[in-house]
């Protein structure tokens, strides 16, 4: 390219320049509007709120406390560590059972096979079934006088199957609700993975191949870290998925028996929404916010650091 | 997909055959076949049931096992689920605020995307995380303050109280995709059209919308069943009967009529029909947008 031909282009922008966000405004400003109002200001004022002491009805004081809703959370109140624990369950939970069957299921239907499509298809449709639904069916799965464990039990003559309590035992209930979760989850992050799959160069493959590699070898040191990239994006939208998980736990247990299956998103809004405590409800939201950023701000630094390569 | 294939020396062999040519290798496929068939027979279980389930009278439900044939089809379920459960009246309301929601929101999304994408100005990449940040966030950080805003605002229970928050929790997620798209398309384009005398308007309109057309189709169908499932939001800004969407009604319905297993579960295969429908007609829509979404972003 010569010098005259490249700066030629060019000429319209110094003028743009100065003015750039200014050209910019009208085409940003409404999604800055519903943005701004409908997220980052709730967010804010759940920080806020999180200082406070307040019922939250219209009219009633708002009691500033400092941090005591924090030390209330921190130390007394029990449930705060249940649903704490069982997040923190969950988000590892997802990252393993879930994350590993998709995996597996996308490499195994990358290859050419008889019906691969339909696999797909199958696989992917729990995925775009709302969460309320599929906690309803699995409800119903579970349910102790007449659900599949009571089937089963009868079928193959092991009465103590039919005697579990999936949702109601509080030692397994959070399982119980995590396979519904596993069901839900793996179609999604399959496709995710076999988007990612096609990333990874055929010649690569035979090229390993040809040097006499074998199919996990191949799969070891060619896939994986061609992989790498989709690997990151699905933990992360997983993470972000999990920690967030509330339909399913509303739909199966409500966050019972006896709070075991309480998960942060679930307790902060009974705190403030049922039980009328918005103080210590937005101090767990904020709780929930800061893991949140913590992870996530990485990411996103990461994903702008690969966008200026 | 057909790289892959193509890369190998073609054959006259149908394709299948192409790369596992050997007796070995084609006992490993059709055992790896026959894994993943029961994998999908155990996948399609649960929906099996229900399926079931819904077309067992009250009577069948309680005497037989849950995966014995539903051999006298009991239809009533069905009615008793439309009429019990108000089904019209809340999937005209999931469907209006879909409809309003989606494409508006996937507009003003495309509008930012392309001001953060196209038009120089200092901050842009801060400003595009900052708004990245928001898909990222669980909703119910911000919930119970929203609960107020809309409260204040007079709009709780109404279409407008759940499609403006709908839309912004919604447009982080599109904003990114989309700059993530726009960035693909060669800038030398715009440079062109504002050499010609295009405004940044007829640029956008013009150009750029036209050309992100599998992109847009893919957020709007993808956007549409996310609408159609939310259910934590709904919860809190829908709280009159009338009012509520079909994943507030599952709900519901769920905890009015906790013992009629057999219109619980016909209820539940009726809400999730029209995204199954969707997913169906539109499947490569799914695929393309996670594509879209993950692996270029």
């Amino acid at each position: 390219m010569t010098a005259v031909s490249s700066r030629r282009p060019r000429d319209p922008r110094p003028r743009l320049r100065r003015s750039g966000f200014v050209t910019a405004l009208p085409f940003l400003a409404p999604a800055l509007a519903a943005y701004i109002v409908f997220v980052i200001a709730p967010m804010i004022e759940s920080v806020r709120l999180s200082f406070f002491q307040w019922t939250g009805f219209i009219g009633a004081p708002q009691e500033f406390v400092g941090i005591d809703n924090y030390i209330h959370i921190f130390t007394q109140d029990a449930v705060f560590w249940t649903a704490f624990r069982n997040t923190v369950i969950w988000v590892v939970l997802s990252l393993i059972v879930p994350l590993g069957i998709s995996l597996l299921l996308a490499v195994a239907l990358n290859r050419p096979l008889l019906g691969r499509n339909v696999f797909r298809s199958m696989f992917y449709i729990p995925g775009v079934l709302a969460s309320i639904a599929v906690a309803n069916m699995w409800r119903w799965i579970y349910n102790p006088n007449y659900g599949i464990g009571v089937s089963l039990g009868e079928l193959f003559g092991m009465p103590w199957l039919s005697d579990v309590q999936w949702l109601g035992d509080k030692n397994i209930a959070l399982f119980s609700v995590f396979i519904a979760f596993i069901w839900q989850s793996v179609g999604t992050n399959m496709v995710l993975f076999l988007a990612g799959l096609q990333g990874v160069q055929a010649e690569h493959i035979e090229a390993a191949r040809i040097d006499g590699a074998n199919s996990w070898q191949v799969f070891r040191n060619v896939t994986l870290p061609a992989l790498r990239p989709t690997m990151v994006v699905v933990t992360v939208l997983t993470f972000i998925g999990s920690i967030k998980v509330f339909d399913l736990i509303v739909g199966m247990t409500g966050g019972g028996p006896a709070q075991q299956t309480q998960v942060l998103a679930l307790w902060s809004y009974q705190e403030s929404l049922v039980n009328h405590q918005y103080g210590t409800g937005n101090a767990v939201a904020t709780v929930l916010l800061v893991i949140t950023l913590v992870i996530v701000v990485p990411y996103l630094v990461w994903i702008a650091r690969r966008e200026e390569k | 997909m057909s790289n892959t294939l193509r890369a190998i020396p073609s054959h006259v062999e149908p394709r299948r055959r192409a790369r596992f040519g050997t007796h070995g290798r084609d006992y490993i496929r059709v055992g790896l076949w026959i894994a993943l068939l029961i994998s999908l027979a155990l996948w399609t279980l649960p929906l099996v049931f229900i399926v079931f389930t819904s077309l067992k009278s009250e009577h069948d439900i309680v005497s037989s096992p849950v995966f014995s044939l539903p051999l006298n089809p009991e239809f009533g379920n069905y009615a008793e689920a439309i009429q019990g459960g108000n089904l019209f009246r809340v999937g005209t309301n999931s469907l209006v605020i879909a409809l309003i929601k989606v494409p508006i929101g996937l507009l003003i999304s495309a509008a930012a995307a392309f001001a953060l994408a196209r038009i120089k100005f200092r901050r842009s990449r801060l400003l595009l995380g900052a708004i990245a940040l928001g898909a990222m966030v669980p909703i119910q950080v911000a919930i119970a303050p929203l609960f107020q805003i809309v409260n204040n605002a007079g709009l709780l229970n109404t279409y407008l109280g759940v499609i403006l928050p709908y839309i912004g929790f919604g447009l982080p997620y599109q904003t990114f995709i989309l700059y993530g798209f726009f960035r693909q398309i060669p800038e030398e384009l715009d440079e062109s059209a504002r050499m010609d005398g295009a405004s940044y308007w007829r640029l956008f309109w013009q150009i750029i919308l036209p050309l992100s057309r599998p992109a847009l189709a893919a957020l709007f169908i993808l956007d549409f069943v996310a609408t159609w499932n939310e259910y934590g939001m709904a919860l809190v800004l829908l709280q009159s009967q009338d009012s509520w969407t079909v994943p507030l009604a599952i709900q519901g319905f769920q905890s009015q009529f906790t013992s009629s297993y057999g219109p619980i579960n016909a209820f539940t295969i009726m809400s999730v029909l029209p995204v199954l429908i969707v997913y169906l007609m539109f499947q490569r829509y799914f695929v393309s947008g996670a594509f879209a979404g993950s692996v270029k972003g």
